[in-house]
């Protein structure tokens, strides 16, 4: 039972390509003003954040049982996504059109979100003997 | 009349799904119960005592006894493969007895029990 398992690092790994791909192309794209475009790549990183989550979330649950309310996976995005789009900004990578500020009231927004989760994830927990769900343990 | 079988044979099949469901763990218990086991064996000896009507994948009994392992429940040491590498025999450990001892004497030894004895005997022989 692994709190860092190998299927969240995969989807940490996956997320971080995903992200440094979407601030690319996302900058490419205001820069040339295409906005339908940009409207179609932001849906698209969305959809592939869901659907890997998704996946790598139901194989850790086959392979681990390690009750989390889905915090672990929410926490990884956070950090994942603050982190590369915090260094894109930072290596100047970003279009004219982009603010760092939207990153950081994003993240704002997000924390605020996270500790709801995390509290939820608490209250849940109760229903856990020694990290296992009680529903999970008998089969 | 057919149709009467294919409906009793319908419900005894959904019935029978959902009695299982849940089942697994108190046939692991008596299989181990029994002894310490490999997975194969453990397999082996869930068929033979449920006459075949409950089997278990091999990833299903694995990720469960990883389970138990973690709650303590179960315990295993190593021993000697048939041809291959070393195996985990897995056994009860005191808890996992206690356990199968409550569970047993609250949910299973009524059965043994009248009236329920008589009328699960007369069940079995009326159709």
């Amino acid at each position: 039972m692994k709190i860092i398992s190998r299927n969240l690092l995969l989807f940490a790994f996956l997320l971080f390509v995903y992200t440094l791909l979407f601030r690319f192309g996302l900058g490419q794209l205001l820069t040339a003003e295409l906005w339908i475009w940009v409207i179609i790549i932001s849906v698209l990183y969305g959809g592939m954040i869901f659907f890997t989550a998704w996946t790598t979330g139901k194989r850790d649950g086959m392979e681990n049982f390690l009750f989390d309310a889905g915090f672990r996976w929410n926490l990884t995005t956070f950090l994942v996504w603050g982190i590369a789009s915090e260094a894109w900004f930072l290596l100047e990578l970003h279009s004219a059109y982009e603010s760092i500020r939207v990153v950081h009231i994003t993240l704002l927004i997000w924390s605020g979100f996270l500790l709801l989760h995390f509290i939820l994830f608490l209250i849940l927990r109760r229903r856990t003997i020694k990290g296992v769900h009680k529903t999970d343990i008998f089969e | 009349m057919a149709n009467v079988d294919k409906l009793h044979d319908e419900l005894l099949g959904a019935w029978e799904e959902t009695y299982k469901k849940g089942q697994l763990t108190l046939w692991i218990f008596l299989a181990l119960k029994e002894g310490p086991k490999y997975v194969s064996g453990l397999q082996e000896s869930i068929q033979r005592f449920s006459r075949g009507t409950i089997s278990a994948e091999d990833q299903s009994l694995y990720r469960t006894l990883r389970k138990f392992y973690h709650l303590k429940m179960v315990d295993f040491s190593a021993g000697k493969g048939h041809k291959g590498p070393d195996r985990k025999y897995y056994h009860l450990t005191p808890l996992g007895e206690s356990l199968l001892h409550s569970f047993v004497e609250r949910n299973i030894l009524l059965f043994f029990e009248e009236p329920l004895r008589e009328l699960l005997l007369n069940s079995s022989t009326t159709k």
